[in-house]
């Protein structure tokens, strides 16, 4: 098996560079780790989860998607490809690796959109499993798991107690990537450590049930209460894949932007007509818990929540999709027990 | 009885009189506070309150569900008891409305009305001890050239996503049309790119100029870390050196950026 040391992580990042990979790791920015380019002499952060997701890096905030000329009332379209450089996800958790899933799935539902797709085809996904877990993970109770390959291109497993990574190629992106890094990694035996125990939170089969016959709950109004309608847990969200599209024009170009949206903001769904269908936070809180955990499960059969606790760890005002989930497989459960239906 | 346990009884007593139809207060959440609002007096005894209640609950004062629960009570330490009188003085509570369970510095001054909250902030917050760090940043900020400071601030605003939760974390964001959610026309850019972030970041200050009460909620709502403080302390000092203005001490104060004096120095007109 392919092994390298633990504190070697930059010099894999470094091989992988040499061979013509943009590097894309959990890198300290002040106060905030982050997924970002991986510059000669950066530290690979891996202790705890970053604060954004490889979405950033197949769907980022913001792309341009056309262009137009307009030059002498002429109105010519011009041709843009997607930028799509050779990359390496390096060192991204299990939680980031399963959301590409649900990133290729709703990019390829009814239309193939070219943009993602380019990104995607040059992007190789490498999970570092998860030895530990902190309060906001909860991956296990939506099937995800801390050592799970779903998604990834190749696995790193600690092992040795942490000294050691184990290099695991599951796809042919996996390999090239091993055959790239070359030297970076040695050839060895070692035994994996044991992943992070997650505690099942919640059951997630009782909470779809319950969502599929509640969009009228008195009880959304308790669930939404604090929440004060921002976009921040829909864009550090690694699956959230909303977007707006806008054009920007002087008097010889237009540019067309598609940009991130999010549910949580009133602009989303407002209509021409100045009405709103989706005229309460509570209403937008509901249509996220609902997108994840009903919506999206009955059109693909899959959970397009992956656990990560992003949303909860950053949250200003304490929301948590965990915690609508507990109540309502509480909830649940006191019914069942109850006898009520 | 601890500060904590003060809060609760009046928190309670108010939700049983009716006097409050919903307390606005804090929560234990996985260790950290969170907001919580309480409706049912039976749920006083979640509420906590200690230096990480960070978050300005009267940001929730905007919030239709919450207008609708008219009259609330709101647990408030002085930035937040600032901010209120801030939002009275410029027409956005209704006489009434909002009870404050004023929290000072290691004291529970009680369950006081808008005026009465004016009172105690002028009688023993007016002078918050100033954030040494802060105005020591400030001040490399205002030694920088100009074309420094700009690069400085484009760098910083790179980081921002347009999430918004510094406008949403903020009381004073009350607009119910944003000029950044103004799409007809468009006058703001959603983009992540400089001209929208630039534009956005420095609006909202300008916007806040002469009405933040550097409460400090936008930065901690941040997940992008940008200096928000900074900006706002820099807007801040500008403001306090040539207006001589504080706000949120006076229900009847005029906001700066919406009022004019005969006597305001013109002299940035060329």
């Amino acid at each position: 098996m392919k092994l390298l040391r633990a504190d070697r992580l930059a010099e894999l990042a470094a091989a992988l560079a040499a061979r013509g990979y943009r590097v894309i790791a959990p890198i300290r920015q002040g106060r905030i780790v982050r997924l970002a380019e991986w510059r000669p002499g950066a530290a690979i952060e891996t202790a705890g989860i970053s604060a954004n997701s490889v979405k950033d890096f197949l769907f980022p905030r913001s792309e341009i998607i056309d262009r137009y000329s307009l030059n002498g009332g002429d109105f010519v379209q011009k041709e843009v490809t997607p930028e799509a450089i050779k990359t390496v996800a390096l060192a991204v958790r299990p939680c980031d690796a399963g959301s590409v899933s649900v990133l290729d799935t709703v990019f390829n539902w009814d239309s193939n959109d070219a943009f993602y797709n380019a990104r995607r085809e040059a992007c190789t996904v490498v999970s570092l499993a998860c030895v530990r877990a902190d309060e906001h993970c909860f991956c296990t109770s939506v099937g995800g798991s801390p050592g799970s390959s779903e998604g990834a291109d190749a696995v790193l497993r600690a092992a040795g107690g942490g000294e050691q990574l184990i290099f695991e190629p599951l796809t042919p992106k996996g390999r090239a990537l091993a055959e790239a890094a070359g030297g970076a990694l040695a050839e060895g035996e070692a035994a994996a450590d044991p992943v992070a125990e997650i505690p099942l939170r919640f059951d997630i089969k009782a909470v779809r049930d319950w969502l599929a016959g509640n969009f009228e709950s008195p009880l959304w109004q308790e669930f939404a209460s604090a929440c004060l309608g921002c976009g921040a847990c829909a864009y550090a969200c690694p699956s959230c894949h909303c977007f707006d599209m806008q054009d920007e024009s002087n008097r010889k170009e237009s540019v067309r932007y598609r940009n991130w949206d999010s549910c949580g903001l009133a602009l989303f769904t407002l209509h021409t007509s100045g009405h709103n269908p989706r005229s309460t936070q509570t209403a937008r809180w509901r249509q996220r818990v609902m997108h994840k955990l009903s919506y999206i499960p009955q059109r693909f059969n899959l959970t397009a929540c992956m656990g990560c606790g992003r949303c909860s760890r950053l949250c200003p005002n304490g929301l948590a999709i965990s915690e609508t989930c507990e109540k309502i497989a509480r909830l649940c459960k006191a019914n069942h027990e109850g006898g009520t239906p | 009885m601890s500060i904590v346990d003060a809060i609760r009884a009046d928190a309670a007593g108010l939700l049983q009189t009716g006097r409050a139809k919903l307390v606005l207060g804090y929560r234990n959440r996985q260790g950290r506070r969170a907001p919580i609002l309480l409706a049912d007096a039976a749920g006083a005894d979640q509420l906590v309150y200690d230096a990480e209640c960070r978050q300005n609950l009267a940001a929730y004062l905007r919030k239709p569900e919450v207008r609708q629960q008219f009259p609330v009570a709101v647990v408030a330490g002085p930035p937040v008891m600032r901010s209120l009188v801030m939002l009275s003085a410029e027409s956005q509570i209704p006489a009434g409305a909002v009870t404050v369970l004023a929290v000072g510095e290691n004291e529970y001054h009680g369950a006081l009305d808008l005026a009465a909250t004016a009172q105690l902030l002028r009688e023993k917050y007016a002078d918050p001890a100033p954030d040494e760090e802060l105005l020591r940043r400030v001040r490399e900020v205002a030694a920088m050239s100009e074309e420094e400071r700009a690069a400085f601030w484009t760098e910083q605003f790179s980081k921002c996503t347009r999430c918004h939760a510094c406008r949403s974390a903020c009381p004073g964001c009350y607009c119910q049309w944003c000029i950044s959610k103004r799409n007809v026309p468009q006058w703001i850019s959603t983009a992540d790119l400089s001209h929208g972030t630039f534009a956005w970041n420095i609006t909202r200050a300008f916007h806040h100029a002469g009405r933040c009460t550097l409460c400090g909620a936008c930065e901690a709502a941040c997940p992008q870390g940008l200096p928000l403080m900074l900006l706002n302390a820099c807007v801040a000092e500008c403001v306090e050196k040539e207006f001589g203005h504080r706000t949120g001490y006076d229900l009847e104060e005029k906001p700066l950026i919406g009022s004019w004096r005969p006597e305001d120095d013109d002299g940035f007109v060329r």
